[in-house]
């Protein structure tokens, strides 16, 4: 088989971290090559040197036998790549065929003007739309689209622009069976038309069912390139993980089994059907984890145990008393804290300082009207945010200082200050390391294990598995909006919890058989 | 510890923010003084700026809160001419001048709270509903008047209004109670606070238990509640009420606000900035009849003032 395109020992570096150690990685026309790896393991970023968004600190990329140290955008595309990312770029308010060759239109001359030429653009789109699958009128609004047809428009994107390597990055992240199913067989035509085809995903059995070849990477680096043909999906979850973890923040010999139940949600249904029972039990001096792919339901099921987004039905239970939670305001009165995902959009207030940040949430949870009776108390503010100052560590110069200005680990901290100060019962914590350095994530660890021991409801949504195994007592996994699993501590490795997610309910059958033809 | 480096040392930003328009006004005075001392010093002159100053304060001051939560009340103008008009109906037709001003009030406060809701019904940014009801208001003036002026109020209600205590006029009185009531909310009250969060994160606000459609309705009603007393302020200014009155007030308003270090993306801001950002345009205008400047230039100087100080708003809470 023909080499399309080869990379040559990438190193990339970002301030601070190596995102690329020395990978080498190919791609050979008329072939399906997976890139494998968990979050963070540095696919994406070899994926944008390729396309050219970032440049390598040292290696060498060669395209159709040229050698470029680095490729511009540009480069890029008059090498014939093409990246399908899992935020779709199609122009909602063009129509399809005006996607299909948007930078290079077909134009023809009337005397000395060039205009579009509409008639070549038509016929030529609907040659692309029928290789790709895509059975419409290429004049339709891509807005009227549904998402999958939408990714099919990205992809005859990639063959009107006559691309010969086409990168595909969890192309079916958003998408149902059926609709996988489908755009499987696209992919599988596009091979054997002789397109090059890197595809990036988390999902295994997809993997061994469209692959030719896997390489592997983690934490940068290089861990192998096999055929699928050679190997099962539990070898490829044994090379994606295996790291060691540094330190581990629970207790030795720690039995749940008799403390108190705390915290307890039961059957929680969502309308949208990103959560479907859910049921789960948090008790006394544990630290509960939930595991997953991204857009596997976690953070929606948090999003309405707090309240900021409806459930259609499910009790939530604490201390025993089923509470009412219908917004996140009735949350906070029942001692509910949420530390979210986003720091800088739903996490603290830029106009604020610390103390304001900090006693916003005594306010509210103090006060009568739903929140907008009662008179500020300018020495409890001070003392509240002293007082979590102290207690967290937040390095500022002091209370007054913007938390805007502050580190991420610190935000976090300022974050937390808030809802310890309203003296939070249960605190719900969303990717609570994102972005913030290694010193300040065992930080944040540590605290969450105080907490725990001081007798807090602690629950951690994480992406990071490492992350869920150093600090959880139990973990808890998701797919496709349902706990399929629970692992005590003791039982949980990356390898079970990396199965469980990729294996939802509805579809274990189906995997099983396919590892059994193996 | 780069967060220490920085320790007790005021940032050009935030000596902006507490003394940028009180600068504004001293160097406009001082040009004043030089060009014309003979006016300038006078009480006279102090007590005119004030009395012209008063009704565009009230706007002010509710829109600042509109403004505030990075929403905007295009409505004002009409809010005042119909809140006004109403209540010169009610006196003309004998109601007391008490309760018709009360009423008149509760007016513009259901004026604000329609605002409030609609703005909450449909999601829509503010801007879009306002400047419908803008012209809704409008015309349910001119429909309520036949289009033509109602006079003919009580003596007791015009002398009132006319009435100054030591060369300071009544209406600058009310304006400043207003603003005293106001500050009161925003520097002491929960709700105050609130309406700081909501303008300056909306999504922390919901994740922090802030009813976000609540304040956003007493948000608009604060700025109703001011439109309607800046009506019955204008009504006693000028004895009649107009059914074209007030328009384009909404402008001046915002300018007041905005020169007064309002931020336009929310969350930031002083009621008492305001109070003087509404001054300077008085003082302006004052100071430009006074030179002689034409009407038409005026609008000139006006617009160019709106512009320059948002910009500067911008570039500073861009430089940190």
């Amino acid at each position: 088989m023909q080499t399309l395109a080869q990379m040559k020992n990438i190193r990339k570096e970002f301030p601070g971290v190596t995102a690329l150690n020395g990978i080498s990685f190919d791609i050979r026309a008329g072939e399906v090559h997976v890139l494998l790896g968990e979050n963070g393991a540095g696919k994406s970023t070899l994926m944008k040197i390729l396309s050219g968004v970032h440049k390598p600190t040292s290696g060498e990329i060669i395209i159709n036998g040229k050698s470029f140290s680095r490729l511009t955008p540009q480069d890029s595309y008059k090498q014939g790549i093409s990246v399908i990312y899992q935020e779709l770029s199609v122009i909602n308010s063009l129509s399809i065929q005006e996607n299909l060759f948007i930078g290079h239109l077909p134009v023809k001359k009337i005397g000395p003007i060039k205009i579009v030429d509409y008639k070549t653009m038509n016929q030529q789109a609907k040659q692309i739309l029928q290789t790709v699958g895509l059975y419409r009128d290429p004049k339709t609004l891509v807005e009227a689209l549904s998402i999958p047809e939408k990714q099919q428009v990205e992809i005859a994107k990639a063959l009107a622009a006559q691309s010969s390597i086409i990168i595909m990055d969890e192309p079916t992240a958003s998408l149902t069976n059926a609709e996988v199913d489908y755009l499987l067989s696209i992919v599988k035509r596009l091979k054997k038309s002789g397109k090059g085809i890197v595809y990036i995903s988390h999902k295994l059995s997809e993997i061994m069912a469209i692959g030719d070849r896997v390489s592997v990477l983690k934490d940068g680096g290089f861990v192998g390139t096999k055929k699928i043909g050679e190997v099962t999906q539990d070898d490829l979850v044994t090379m994606m993980v295996g790291r060691q973890i540094a330190k581990n923040y629970q207790h030795e010999n720690a039995d749940f089994k008799n403390a108190p139940v705390i915290f307890e949600v039961k059957k929680l249904t969502r309308k949208d059907g990103k959560v479907r029972n859910v049921s789960f039990k948090l008790r006394k001096g544990e630290i509960l984890g939930f595991s997953g792919l991204v857009g596997a339901g976690r953070s929606e099921m948090m999003s309405s145990v707090f309240g900021a987004e409806p459930k259609e039905t499910g009790e939530i239970i604490i201390g025993g008393k089923t509470v009412n939670i219908n917004s996140p305001y009735t949350a906070i009165k029942n001692g509910i804290a949420m530390v979210t995902e986003n720091r800088r959009e739903s996490g603290f207030f830029g106009n604020f300082d610390i103390k304001k940040n900090i006693s916003l949430l005594p306010y509210i949870k103090t006060s009568s009207l739903g929140g907008i009776g009662g008179f500020l108390n300018k020495s409890a503010e001070e003392k509240w945010s002293e007082e979590q100052r102290k207690s967290l560590n937040i390095k500022c110069y002091s209370v007054n200082q913007l938390v805007s200005e502050l580190s991420g680990g610190n935000q976090q901290k300022a974050i937390l200050g808030k809802w310890l100060a309203a003296d939070s019962k249960i605190i719900i914590f969303d990717e609570p390391t994102k972005g913030i350095d290694v010193g300040s994530k065992s930080e944040i660890y540590t605290l969450m294990r105080r907490l725990a021991d001081e007798g807090k409801g602690v629950l951690v949504v994480s992406s990071e598995l490492t992350e869920l195994l150093a600090v959880c007592d139990t973990v808890a996994v998701f797919c496709e909006g349902e706990i399929t699993e629970i692992f005590s501590r003791n039982e949980a490795t990356e390898e079970k919890i990396i199965l469980a997610s990729t294996r939802s309910k509805k579809t274990k059958g189906a995997t099983q058989n396919d590892r059994n033809q193996k | 510890m780069t967060e220490i480096k920085n320790k007790n040392k005021l940032t050009f930003s935030q000596v902006w923010q507490r003394f940028g328009t009180l600068c504004i006004m001293i160097i406009l005075l001082a040009v004043l003084a030089i060009l014309r001392p003979a006016y300038f010093f006078k009480p006279e002159t102090i007590s005119q700026i004030l009395s012209q100053s008063a009704v565009n304060i009230l706007i002010a001051l509710g829109e600042f809160f509109a403004i505030l939560i990075a929403g905007i009340d295009l409505s004002v103008g009409s809010v005042v001419a119909l809140s006004g008009l109403i209540t010169a109906k009610l006196m003309v037709s004998g109601v007391a001048p008490v309760f018709a001003v009360l009423l008149g009030i509760l007016i513009g406060a259901v004026l604000g709270l329609i605002n409030g809701i609609l703005v909450n019904a449909t999601g829509l940014h503010p801007f879009i509903i306002t400047l419908g009801t803008q012209a809704i208001y409008r015309g349910i003036t001119l429909i309520t008047s036949n289009s033509s002026a109602v006079f003919g109020f009580p003596v007791g209600f015009t002398k009132f209004m006319a009435q100054r205590v030591i060369y300071i006029p009544v209406v600058a009185i009310i304006a400043f109670l207003v603003a005293v009531i106001l500050s009161f909310l925003t520097n002491k009250t929960k709700l105050g606070r609130n309406i700081y969060a909501l303008g300056g994160n909306r999504e922390s606000a919901w994740y922090s238990g802030i009813n976000i459609k609540l304040h956003t309705l007493i948000v608009f009603m604060i700025s109703g509640i001011c439109a309607g007393i800046a009506g019955v302020v204008l009504l006693g200014r000028v004895g009649s009420a107009e059914p074209a009155a007030a328009t384009g007030f909404e402008t001046y308003a915002i300018a007041a606000a905005i020169i007064g270090g309002t931020s336009f993306f929310g969350g930031k801001g002083k009621v008492f900035g305001v109070v003087m950002g509404g001054l300077i345009i008085g003082v302006i205008n004052f100071g430009m009849n006074l030179l002689s400047v034409a009407s038409t230039m005026q609008q000139v100087v006006m617009g160019a003032l709106i512009i320059g100080s948002v910009a500067l708003d911008r570039f500073v809470s861009n430089k940190k």
